[in-house]
């Protein structure tokens, strides 16, 4: 018994109109609108990108393991495959979020990573961590225990992501940036309003991409079960990683 | 052939000619890609459910063609 097919398709056709909108009218606010940093110039404007990648894909973490304890609760396996499509975007995110940090180093510090300092090195734990998510899920047979075990696995380290995030911003480096909540009293107004319309173009994304990961799981989930009422070949094998979304 | 392709990119009259510049573009390159990528891949598992799809639906359509033969037999017997 799972939830009718449409439900996951629900709402991706305005999700898929807004979030282009969203994306062109930030980059729009990026280039034209947000002044040029004092101390960085140019290049800050990788901020507006990177950090919202950041930010996005650590609370997907966090949705992530919130959708665990909702299948630990509950016994549905649709919150394992929510947890699971919600994880696996926030991981494709926070490798843009590296990619694109790396980058941002290499052009502000000149090296392409700072071991010593903690944001860095805590978002790669973080990174590391979550793509341990994967074999751990693989290498469970068993549909029912996969789906068990990687509940409590997404739960354990969506905790551990705001301690992460708490312990960083106790830290006393001076290296990275600190733009909110600062001395000198963080962002000007507007810039404050480019970065915000880079998350919520960021969270649209994120959210799109789930929904549309959803629906072609949910296709797939629906086309295995034809084929079962038909008694026909199943097909090439699917993803044994991947829950199964009916 | 790389070298030429970056030097054309940097040399575009948007990116601002200084240090920064190519940084920005770079990063922005690797988000456009990897939501390429992300788009290539999701491309290829709905082409394979397509394929899917097909094949139920010609396997449906051959069990009901076999149904029909099969109830139009007797009947000419019958005749």
């Amino acid at each position: 018994m799972g939830a009718p097919p449409s439900m996951y398709g629900k709402g991706l056709r305005p999700l898929s109109i807004a979030t282009p909108v969203a994306f062109a009218i930030t980059l729009a606010l990026v280039f034209f609108y947000a002044p040029i940093e004092a101390d960085q110039g140019f290049l800050q404007k990788i901020f507006y990108l990177h950090v919202p990648l950041a930010i996005v894909a650590l609370c997907g973490f966090i949705v992530g393991g919130i959708f665990a304890i909702l299948h630990l609760r509950r016994d549905d396996a649709r919150y394992d495959a929510y947890s699971y499509v919600a994880i696996h975007i926030s991981v494709i995110f926070a490798c843009g979020a590296l990619i694109t940090g790396s980058i941002w180093a290499k052009g502000s510090w000149g090296h392409w990573w700072v071991w010593n300092e903690p944001t860095l090195v805590s978002f790669l734990i973080v990174f590391l961590l979550y793509a341990t998510y994967y074999p751990f899920r693989y290498a469970i047979e068993d549909r029912q225990r996969q789906a068990r075990y990687a509940s409590v696995f997404a739960i354990t380290a969506g905790a551990f992501v705001p301690l992460n995030f708490m312990a960083v911003r106790l830290s006393a480096s001076l290296v990275h940036p600190r733009v909110f909540a600062t001395a000198e009293g963080g962002l000007p107004g507007s810039m404050m309003l480019t970065f915000l319309c880079s998350i919520a173009s960021m969270a649209l994304l994120w959210t799109t991409l789930v929904k549309f990961e959803l629906s072609a799981k949910s296709a797939q989930g629906q086309l295995k079960r034809l084929r079962r009422a038909l008694d026909a070949p199943t097909g090439p094998p699917t993803s044994r990683i991947a829950p199964e979304v009916h | 052939m790389v070298d030429a392709l970056v030097n054309w990119l940097f040399a575009a009259p948007a990116i601002p000619n200084d240090v920064g510049g190519k940084y920005v573009a770079g990063a922005y390159i690797v988000f456009v890609v990897l939501l390429l990528i992300y788009v290539a891949i999701m491309g290829m598992k709905l082409a394979r459910i397509e394929r899917g799809l097909r094949d139920v639906a010609e396997i449906a359509e051959a069990r009901k063609d076999g149904a029909d033969a099969g109830e139009t037999e007797p009947a000419e017997v019958k005749s």
